[in-house]
């Protein structure tokens, strides 16, 4: 198990520099800079900005200058955002966006396994083919629709929750979460409705019947492990759909989340907020497939060796 | 008793009687009706049995949930086919064990207490199995787990559906030795399904043969199988090989066809470790013309490895292979007419078979890259005349193989075999995954077809007593060597090594 751990903590690192030296390159193909503004700089400051951020330099030595710094947990200034640097930014947006995530994903595990364990016990029947065309709805339907359907319903006509901003207490969080949530819960439910439907057929339930256990314990305890196994590699996607939803709820819920400093850095093409927010997501999307990999190995042993 | 699914009678008066202490067997080909019959009672099957079954004075087929768990859980035991599916893969031997053992009422058994009743169906380092998951035991030895956990609760009644039929010949002379020794320790009725009767004789006392749904005989297992009644059981008995048959009449043999020089087949050992596994060493073997010849042995011997070497269709590390006295190059390297020389059939043929191809696209196939310079009519003739070879009709031509039964399906693999005229038939087990009587008559097609085109056979199985029904010598594999060989007769007379012993006891 550890070694699992450590080998693949050994392949995230060539797998991060990656993605960095390609956002890098990628990012300096578009056109524009930093400090375009409305009203043009006159060349002179123009070229002593370039200058005193390192712009001027070719492109592959910044790219060095860049890695050599992120190496040392240095991810350098804001180029917008002046007397920011991107740390400081990064550690403003960064709590919001996990609760953000971290609560969708256990809200979407929670309805999503439920909604699809009782299809799988109500196989064919109204319940199940209601839950599952429910699921390809909410699966189907992208969070910039469900964001501003719920702020106009809950928000403005029902007058429940705020529409945007954090504010005290925890309503402010409902609506993003669930908008985040819901798309992610239609995938795992169907996947715990398939996977549930398979494992229910197999010879090892049968011997768990013939013993006498009453059918809910076969469910839980011989049933549900193994159906989990589709819902565990889902994770991984689901992770990285999670943060690229995040961008558009914290846009749509007015929230100084992550997702909100990498749609307007990359507007602003202030290059160091963009590539650092980009490394972040990457290595979270990293950490959590690893994390996949270990409930994986918890859900059928026969995964932990090999 | 009758049961139904869907509204289709599927087995319809049957009446079964097993008595404490004793062992009645149903046996019957699949589809009879013979594990609908033992299950759908409990509620483990699709089925809705009607009628009367009467468990310890409990009505099952009126019983309500509670009941019905009760049946299922203190009264009876049960053992299935598959080992390797039966045991829930992600809880621990030990964890499994302790369920089994709460039927008989919540009750905690101590880690000691556990590893006995795995040391008592014969598992060795009981303790350590505890905490092991299944996928880390072999097929025996989860068949044992099985066996354990439906006897711990002490039940009074054991039903063993096709308990052995998925292990290895030799296991299954141990397992149901293992059962009969439980059953007489514990008092326990034990209800046994099997499809196959040799490995039922002597381990029953009362014997039902069924046959589509319904009972064609019963009574003693001594005095049905010494003296049937019914035609179908006759031909059940005949149909079964044994070692005690008179000797068949074979065809003369010619000469020298094949033969294999040192044949060493190695594999890279899985996983980081270095190092190779052996699964053939050093093999040399003849075939002459129209001579049969079996390669015997347990499962992992090598012998379906070997095969497939001298087939061409399967890895070949070192050695020769020798066709009429001149060597046969690496498969790659083969001529058209060469390949068609040696021919395989499978053990599994439906799924040997492609399940989109009509058979007569199947049957065909051979022809069109074998011999490419053939007319399209000369081909379709050809077709037709394989199939009818092996007992096919024209009106086979257009059906797909999931239409087909078992024993229909090995026939057209055989067809697609000989269409192109092989010198040599390489057949892997080819009747071990049929019905007795359906295997019975594959065998007699081959021997029908080896007299006709004075074709050898490889016959690669586990059984000995069906391998005797058309070979005239054998070869004995055990861990990839050769450990005898010799005329067929000679060596079931007077066997020398105890792997050879083993399976002779075994057939």
């Amino acid at each position: 198990m550890m070694a699992l751990v450590a080998r693949r903590l050994m392949t995230a690192i060539p797998t991060l520099l990656a993605i960095i030296l390609a956002s890098f390159f990628l990012m300096r193909l578009a056109p524009g800079g930093p400090f375009d503004g409305e009203r043009p700089l006159p060349p002179e400051t123009q070229a002593a900005l370039q200058t005193a951020y390192g712009l001027d330099k070719p492109l592959w030595e910044q790219a060095w200058l860049y890695v050599s710094r992120l190496v040392q947990g240095d991810f350098g200034p804001s180029l917008v955002y002046r007397d920011f640097t991107v740390s400081e930014l990064v550690a403003q947006g960064l709590p919001i966006s996990l609760t953000l995530g971290g609560l969708a994903i256990i809200l979407a595990l929670l309805i999503g396994i439920s909604a699809g364990l009782f299809a799988a016990v109500r196989a064919g029947k109204a319940a199940d083919k209601t839950i599952m065309m429910l699921a390809t709805v909410a699966t189907a339907l992208p969070t910039f629709v469900t964001g501003p359907a719920l702020a106009l319903l809950f928000g403005l006509w029902l007058g429940l929750l705020p529409v945007s901003g954090t504010s005290q207490g925890w309503s402010w969080l409902v609506m993003p979460v669930v908008a985040l949530a819901l798309p992610v819960s239609g995938a795992i439910a169907k996947l715990t409705r398939a996977g549930l439907a398979t494992v229910l057929k197999q010879d090892h339930i049968r011997t768990a019947r013939a013993r006498g256990l009453p059918e809910t314990k076969i469910l839980f305890r011989h049933g549900l492990r193994p159906a989990l196994v589709p819902v565990a590699s889902y994770l991984g996607p689901a992770a990285a759909g999670l943060l690229t939803g995040a961008v558009v709820v914290e846009t749509v819920f007015g929230l100084p989340g992550l997702g909100r400093y990498f749609v307007q850095g990359a507007l602003n093409r202030d290059y160091p907020l963009v590539l650092g927010v980009v490394t972040l997501y990457a290595a979270l999307i990293i950490l959590f497939n690893l994390f996949a990999d270990l409930i994986y190995g918890w859900l059928d042993p026969r995964m932990r060796e090999g | 008793m009758a049961i139904q699914i869907g509204g289709k009678r599927l087995v319809d008066g049957v009446n079964i009687t097993v008595e404490a202490g004793k062992c009645t067997a149903i046996i019957g080909a699949s589809g009879s009706g013979k594990s609908l019959s033992c299950l759908t009672p409990f509620g483990l099957t699709p089925g809705e049995a009607q009628g009367s079954v009467k468990l310890d004075g409990i009505e099952l087929i009126e019983a309500d949930a509670h009941q019905m768990r009760k049946a299922r859980s203190r009264l009876t035991g049960f053992v299935f086919q598959q080992p390797l599916t039966a045991l829930t893969p992600h809880l621990t031997i030990g964890a499994q064990l302790q369920e089994a053992a709460d039927q008989a009422g919540p009750q905690r058994l101590s880690r000691h207490e556990l590893a006995q009743k795995l040391e008592r169906v014969g598992l060795s380092r009981a303790d350590e199995r505890l905490d092991q998951f299944p996928h880390r035991l072999s097929g025996g030895e989860r068949q044992r787990v099985m066996i354990a956990a439906a006897i711990v609760h002490r039940p009074k009644l054991l039903i063993a559906d096709e308990p052995t039929s998925a292990l290895d010949a030799s296991l299954r002379g141990e397992i149901m030795a293992l059962l009969d020794e439980l059953r007489a320790e514990q008092g326990l009725a034990m209800l046994l399904v099997s499809h196959d009767l040799a490995s039922v004789e002597g381990h029953s006392d009362d014997l039902i043969v069924m046959d589509q749904g319904k009972v064609i005989e019963s009574g003693p297992s001594a005095d049905v199988i010494a003296n049937p009644q019914e035609e179908y059981t006759k031909r059940l008995m005949a149909a079964t090989p044994r070692l005690t048959e008179p000797a068949p009449v074979l065809p003369a043999v010619g000469n020298m066809l094949m033969e294999t020089e040192a044949v060493t087949v190695m594999f890279p050992r899985p996983g980081w470790r270095r190092g190779k596994i052996e699964a053939v060493v050093d093999a040399s073997l003849t075939v002459s013309e129209g001579e049969a010849v079996a390669i015997v042995g347990g499962s992992g011997s090598g012998k379906s490895t070997l095969g497939r070497a001298i087939a061409g269709i399967g890895p070949l590390t070192s050695g020769r292979i020798n066709w009429q006295g001149e060597v046969l190059p690496e498969r790659r390297a083969r001529s058209l007419a060469m390949r068609s020389l040696i021919q395989p059939v499978f053990q599994d043929p439906v799924a040997s078979l492609d399940p989109q191809w009509k058979v007569q696209d199947i049957v065909a196939e051979p022809l069109k890259n074998l011999r490419p310079d053939l007319l399209r009519t000369d081909r379709d003739r050809m077709v037709e005349e394989a199939l009818d070879d092996v007992g096919l009709g024209a009106e086979y031509l257009q059906r797909v193989p999931n239409s087909l039964s078992g024993g229909q399906a090995q026939r057209v693999a055989i067809a697609r075999a000989i269409i192109a005229s092989p010198q040599l038939l390489v057949l892997d087990e080819a009747t071990s995954a049929l019905d007795p009587l359906v295997g019975a008559s594959i065998l007699e097609l081959l021997a029908k077809l080896q007299q006709a085109n004075k074709l050898s056979i490889l016959l690669i199985t586990h059984d000995i007593a069906s391998a005797r029904r058309l070979c005239h010598r054998i070869v004995v594999l055990d861990e990839g060597h050769i450990v005898e060989m010799g005329d067929m007769a000679a060596v079931i007379d007077d066997p020398k090594a105890d792997s050879t012993k083993r399976l002779i006891a075994a057939s």
